[in-house]
């Protein structure tokens, strides 16, 4: 589902932010990639979403080669990508079902696929009672599933998730994460960007940990594992 | 979150009440320059009409001596109206002279009862098709031997043509000058609505700014996140356009009689065609407008 081979990523002159990335991901796995800031996370999710070209090396993202695809494309590609960030990304002028529904919207779906698909989802996500809310009359959590049920409503291959709960208290996190886990086990291919370590810990998936832009550690059923 | 409420309400009435004013502010700027536009289109297409009236005046008369033989002046006549550059050549007699001398001068009788005998000699009223080619015309005239036999003046033929060459220099110089303000102007303009429409669509862009990162986001296609903003471009300028149609329909409607009234020799009318015409050119240039201003703040500010 997604294959980096050799992957490089140069800002400037400045040292490389990754170095040398090999890394396969095969369709339906959870995975956690987690390291300190300025390891090289962000950057790792970026070059998946085509936001940033790497300086070198290969990149396969559900069968597309992200290097070579042309610019008209990449929306094409990005249907294939859900993303969840830590700040939610929510228009505040529309409520949960019209964000969710936005979505939809701009793709091209039709008014009876966000009719049904849009509820569908958000039921999906525990948000049936909150459809008629606006972003700013939910808690952090609740902002955090609606932004979730808008990546996942077009049933995406992979799901892309940038510290996404940054933001929230710990008993949030968890549920957060649960829900993670639900979708993973509906096929979708699941990576979070993370550095909540009991998270981590307590989930036991696939971890793979950056430092200073290299991969030190690939480990099935790993833990956060730094000391410090 | 009571203070979230004030402050996305406040935020939209204030981003509302910006576009709005940035909306109205490029739709009167596009509305000037386009008036502007069409009113030195109007201006320009009067004083052609009125040159084309003058030119249609500009002949070359050829005076002929008494009792030029008649079948020399139809030789000379036929020559003429052989030549391509000529559109009709008219015989006017002595006593046709006079006439047409009587009547421009009705209104001092005490010139023509002074006349003993007719003064006046006979004439070829030779017009063109072409009024700029009145000097080539001359040269041939001059050159024609048929021509020097039948002449007022054998002594000095020059002085048997009158033409108004110098007239019609003078006009095509002046119609050169205001065709080329004219464009200085509607270029002049033009840039300007352009900058104003930039502008406004840079705003826009900036006021959605979220929207479109989540539909980068979530994969609309560029032409989708580009196509409101290019039609809002172009509506303003159509908007722009439309009024400054309807003001110089008033205008004209306004001004025109009573411009008629005070120049009652010359023409000063618009056909609705001509009429017709301006309104698509007004409107084309407002599209075009719309179009290239939106679209270039597009790529500037809109990468996607």
């Amino acid at each position: 589902m997604i294959t980096m081979r050799k992957v490089g990523k140069t800002y400037g002159t400045d040292k490389p932010a990754l170095h040398d990335v090999d890394v396969d991901i095969e369709q339906g796995e959870f995975v956690f990639l987690v390291g300190h800031s300025g390891s090289g996370k962000s950057t790792f999710i970026r070059l998946l979403q085509r936001e940033l070209l790497p300086s070198r090396g290969q990149i396969i993202v559900a069968g597309q080669d992200v290097v070579k695809l042309k610019n008209w494309k990449v929306p094409y590609l990005r249907r294939n990508i859900g993303c969840v960030f830590q700040d939610f990304k929510l228009l505040p002028n529309k409520t949960s079902y019209e964000n969710v529904a936005f979505a939809l919207e701009v793709i091209g779906r039709s008014k009876h696929v966000i009719r049904t698909q849009v509820p569908e989802v958000l039921r999906l996500v525990g948000l049936e009672d909150k459809m008629g809310s606006y972003p700013d009359e939910l808690s952090g959590g609740e902002q955090q599933r609606v932004s979730i049920a808008r990546a996942f409503v077009n049933r995406p291959p992979i799901l892309l998730a940038d510290e996404p709960t940054g933001n929230l208290d710990p008993a949030t996190s968890l549920g957060i994460m649960s829900l993670f886990n639900r979708i993973n086990k509906t096929g979708t291919t699941v990576l979070v960007a993370t550095h909540d370590r009991e998270m981590v810990d307590s989930m036991r998936k696939r971890v793979i940990a950056l430092e200073n832009g290299y991969v030190v550690r690939d480990q099935h059923r790993g833990v956060y594992g730094y000391g410090d | 979150m009571a203070i979230n409420v004030g402050y996305f309400l406040k935020e939209s009435v204030t981003s509302f009440r910006r576009n709005w004013v940035m909306s109205l502010g490029a739709v009167i700027t596009i509305y000037l320059s386009l008036l502007l536009v069409g009113l030195s289109m109007v201006t320009g297409y009067l004083v052609s009409e009125v040159v084309r009236s003058v030119e249609d005046k500009v002949s070359i008369q050829i005076f002929l001596k008494d009792g030029a033989a008649t079948e020399d002046v139809e030789a000379l006549q036929g020559w003429l109206l052989r030549d391509e550059l000529v559109e009709a050549v008219n015989y006017v007699s002595k006593e046709q002279a006079l006439d047409r001398f009587k009547e421009e001068m009705a209104g001092s009788p005490e010139i023509i009862d002074s006349m003993r005998e007719n003064p006046l000699p006979a004439s070829l009223d030779v017009t063109l098709n072409d009024p700029r080619t009145v000097q080539e015309m001359v040269e041939r005239i001059k050159a024609q031997e048929l021509f020097v036999q039948v002449c007022d003046r054998p002594d000095d033929p020059e002085q048997s043509l009158k033409y108004g060459q110098q007239i019609v220099d003078r006009l095509f110089a002046f119609t050169r000058i205001v065709r080329l303000v004219g464009v200085v102007f509607v270029a002049m303009l033009g840039s300007v609505s352009l900058i104003f429409i930039n502008n406004t669509i840079r705003l826009a862009i900036y006021a959605r700014r979220k929207e479109i990162g989540i539909m980068r986001l979530v994969g609309a296609s560029n032409s989708f996140i580009r196509a409101p903003f290019l039609l809002e471009g172009v509506l303003q300028s159509l908007i722009g356009a439309g009024i400054a149609i309807l003001t110089i329909v008033a205008v004209q409607a306004a001004v025109l009689p009573r411009l008629q009234e005070a120049l009652p020799f010359l023409p000063v009318d618009i056909s609705p065609t001509a009429m017709l015409q301006l309104s698509a050119v007004l409107l084309g240039a407002g599209m075009l407008i719309g179009l290239l201003g939106s679209g270039f703040a597009l790529r500037r500010y809109l990468k996607v």
